[in-house]
């Protein structure tokens, strides 16, 4: 579904050339959830950016089903880290679900029970006329999800979404990813500098090290399917996958030139 | 109760103000600063309907023309100077220049160009009102958030469809901004640009009265276009409520 | 979460090989060259690792201005010679820099110029001085600011050129005129901005000053002194143009010595060149006095550590 090969972008800075990602390369089959962490300033987000074709590669490629991205993909949806600078705030909770669908030459009947759809799997069922910034933190963060959901992408590019929430909401935004995951059969690409976040919600967790970045690690998470905050992040096998992960960051910033 | 005190605290300070200029110069033999009963006295006097159709009125006119026209002007350039990084490099020194040049400076100019009628009264006051809009334009432009401008092209939403629900909208608090320091240059262009040569025209009338020294109608006039100033002033302002409600509401929230 | 900033949050995206344009936000907005301006807040930076051998590349935005002010002065020069325009009411940019050199070496030249500026200079002082004692005061005592809201608002929108025929029946052509105007204009700016700056006292610190027991004399300069003084700086920068235009605006009008009587002067003897060399002298100090203000405001609020925006005009 998403293919990296050798991508990587510098800067230039001053007059000099900085490098954030040197190569990367991997895939991410279709309906998988894969979960990509690393140090601080590994260019994580910059990887995000080129694979929803915000931002050219220096060097390699992207591809979406195959095709070379060059601009945003169809059928791909991002969430951001900044809810609130994400949603606009004058328009209201439906308007801002429905934006991004007006494009899909659909009738206005089908694109106001797409968003009904789409808030009620939020959790946010009726909240159509509310504005962005009465919401809370983690509710802003949930239309942003909503709004993404409605577009109905086959792929799902999450730039650490939940980094600005705090703990509680965080836990339920899991379980909220997770849950959409299975029901709609989207592929997800979580970005993520968490480690637990990582583990519990993955199938895979691709270690990045750090500047110039390469691939560091891919460590396989068979958890199960059923995975719940309580039992799994208290289970022996969470606690070894995690140390598994955090001992490759811990590595990743020992070794800058690894 | 509270609407007593709401009454009290709009209506207090001006009202004790008028009452003193009444009292200070009910005795006033000064030629230049006439009772104020005499000048309220002369003011339906002298603002008859005959004067309002062939003087206020066509200015009004002309203001609405040339500030629409600077509006729409504004606001498009600035749109498209705005997104267009090489224009505005291009541009925005000969911009930062003009917009310096006082306005009532090119009166003499445009009234070479265009004449003494309609036309350059118009152009007169658009040659003031345009700046701020368009300066404005483009600072809210440029100061879009990068984020909103990502999520925009995330989904594919296009060019034409980002700059009128993403860009415009994020731009407007800017805009309106600008939209309202034109109004006021708008205004006192409208009088300048009569006070030349011109034959009609509330600028017009309140000069003549000042040249052939009828003081009260004079001050009259003078207190027409504070009037005028205010109500055009509050105009803007449920314009400003209507178009803004949400930039409003939400700073009020995180205030 | 606070909105009072109005700081450009974009910054450049990395990549783009051009610093950005300095952010309208005024004394705010890091500066061109800071590297916190480049990168998105949360995002941490890369590490260096420098290429050797690469030249720094061209100031772009530089040459773009350059050449737009060249196209805009050739198109000044030719357009008079096609039949777009006519060379008697807009003559060639080589012919108003003649004027202007020519005018240059005049005596009456630079007196005017003098005259201008000591109207806006004089006037300039006289507003802010009034406007930020009145607003102080004002904005101190809730109850009188409440009160004087409505006198406020109903006398900022009266146009200052409304008193001009008062002040040609009381001053004449002389230099109080041109005061008049100035000052009524610029006071209003400084006076809205110090209130809007006493208003955006730290809630907390003025409950410190309270239980520190400070006298009025010790709140004034400890705590409503430092929130205004940026809020100060604004009104001062807009009352600083408001002032020149009205300025030369007065002369022009009423005809005070200055550089707007020549302008007045130099279109009714049919001097077109000499008329559009003026208007130029007037735009050139617009742009002079814009600059010379934000360097002042910069310089007076670089100790100051928060980050203050406009009060909404």
């Amino acid at each position: 579904m998403l293919e990296a090969d050798g991508i990587g972008r510098d800067y230039r800075v001053d007059g000099q050339v900085l490098t954030a990602i040197d190569s990367l390369t991997f895939q991410v089959a279709e309906g998988e959830l894969v979960c990509i962490v690393g140090p601080s300033g590994c260019g994580k987000t910059t990887l995000l950016r080129m694979c929803a074709g915000l931002l050219t590669p220096t060097r390699g490629r992207a591809a979406v089903d195959g095709r070379t991205v060059d601009g945003p993909p169809a059928d791909t949806a991002v969430v951001f880290q900044e809810y609130g600078r994400s949603l606009f705030p004058w328009m209201r909770v439906g308007a801002n679900v429905d934006l991004p669908l007006r494009r899909l030459g659909l009738t206005r009947a089908e694109r106001r029970e797409r968003v009904a759809e789409a808030l009620a799997l939020v959790d946010l069922a009726g909240r159509e006329r509310a504005w962005p910034w009465q919401l809370s933190g983690g509710q802003q963060q949930r239309v942003a999800i909503a709004r993404a959901v409605a577009f109905r992408p086959r792929l799902l590019l999450m730039d650490e979404p939940f980094a600005a929430v705090d703990a509680q909401t965080r836990a339920e935004l899991e379980d909220l990813i997770r849950d959409l995951w299975q029901r709609l059969g989207v592929t997800v690409v979580f970005i993520t500098h968490d480690i637990d976040e990582s583990v519990y919600l993955g199938q895979r967790v691709l270690v990045l090290s750090s500047s110039p970045t390469r691939m560091r690690a891919e460590i396989h998470i068979d958890l199960g399917e059923e995975r719940d905050q309580l039992g799994t992040r208290s289970s022996p096998e969470f606690a070894k996958l995690r140390g598994a992960v955090w001992k490759e960051i811990q590595a990743a910033k020992r070794k800058p030139d690894e | 109760m509270r609407l007593l005190r709401g009454a009290l605290l709009l209506l207090g300070l001006p009202t004790v103000l008028f009452g003193l200029w009444w009292i200070a110069s009910a005795d006033s033999t000064s030629f230049y600063f006439p009772p104020l009963q005499k000048i309220l006295a002369e003011f339906a006097e002298t603002w008859t309907a005959e004067r309002w159709r062939a003087d206020v009125l066509p200015s009004l006119a002309r203001l609405g023309a040339g500030y629409a026209a600077s509006c729409v002007l504004g606001i498009t350039l600035g749109l498209l100077i705005g997104r267009t990084r090489w224009l505005l490099h291009l541009t925005e020194p000969v911009l930062e220049f003009a917009r310096a040049v006082p306005p009532p400076v090119l009166v003499p100019v445009i009234m070479l160009v265009a004449g003494i009628g309609d036309t350059m009264k118009t152009a007169v006051i658009v040659s003031g009102c345009i700046w701020p809009i368009l300066l404005n334009t483009i600072a809210g432009v440029r100061s879009a958030d990068a984020v909103q401008l990502d999520t925009a092209a995330a989904f594919g939403l296009g060019r034409t469809r980002t700059l009128t629900s993403v860009v415009l909208p994020a731009a407007s608090p800017r805009i309106v901004t600008g939209m309202r320091q034109s109004l006021a240059i708008g205004l006192i262009l409208m009088v300048i640009s009569e006070m030349f040569a011109a034959q009609s025209g509330l600028g017009f009338a309140i000069v003549q009265f000042q040249r052939s020294y009828a003081i009260p109608a004079m001050w009259s006039g003078i207190l027409l276009l504070g009037c005028l100033g205010v109500a055009l002033a509050a105009l803007f302002n449920l314009f400003d409520r209507a178009v803004l409600h949400w930039y409003h509401r939400m700073r009020e929230r995180s205030a | 979460m606070s909105h009072k900033t109005n700081r450009d949050p974009a910054g450049p995206r990395p990549g783009d090989a051009d610093t950005p344009h300095p952010s309208p936000a005024g004394p705010t907005a890091p500066r061109p060259g800071d590297p916190r301006a480049r990168l998105h807040p949360r995002r941490p930076r890369p590490r260096l690792r420098p290429t050797p051998g690469r030249t720094p590349p061209l100031p772009v935005p530089l040459v773009l201005g350059a050449a737009g002010v060249a196209l805009a002065l050739a198109a000044g020069q030719l357009l008079p010679h096609t039949p777009l325009v006519n060379p008697a009411y807009t003559p060639t940019t080589g012919a108003v820099l003649n004027a202007l050199a020519a005018d240059l070496a005049r005596g009456e030249f630079w007196q005017a110029l003098a005259d201008t500026l000591t109207a806006w200079a004089l006037g300039l002082a006289i507003a802010v001085a009034a406007g930020a004692a009145l607003g102080i005061l004002i904005g101190s005592l809730p109850p009188v600011r409440a009160a004087a809201n409505s006198t406020i608002e109903f006398l900022r929108p009266i146009p200052s050129v409304a008193l001009v025929p008062l002040a040609v029946l009381l001053f004449g052509t002389r230099l109080p005129s041109t005061l008049l105007l100035v000052v009524y204009a610029a006071f209003w700016q400084v006076l809205v901005q110090v209130l809007a700056g006493v208003r955006d006292i730290d809630p907390v610190a003025a409950d410190t000053a309270r239980s520190l027991r400070l006298n009025p004399w010790q709140r004034l300069r400890h705590l409503a002194w430092p929130t205004a003084l940026p809020y100060l700086m604004t009104g001062v920068r807009l009352a600083a143009t408001v002032a020149l235009v009205l300025a030369i605006t007065a002369e022009l009008v009423i005809g005070s010595p200055g550089l707007g009587h020549e302008i007045a002067v130099a279109q009714s003897s049919g001097a077109t060149e000499r008329m559009y060399a003026l208007i130029l002298v007037a735009g050139g100090l617009g742009v002079l006095v814009n600059l010379g203000v934000r360097a002042v405001e910069r310089g007076a609020l670089r100790w100051h550590p928060s980050v203050r925006s406009e009060a909404p005009a």
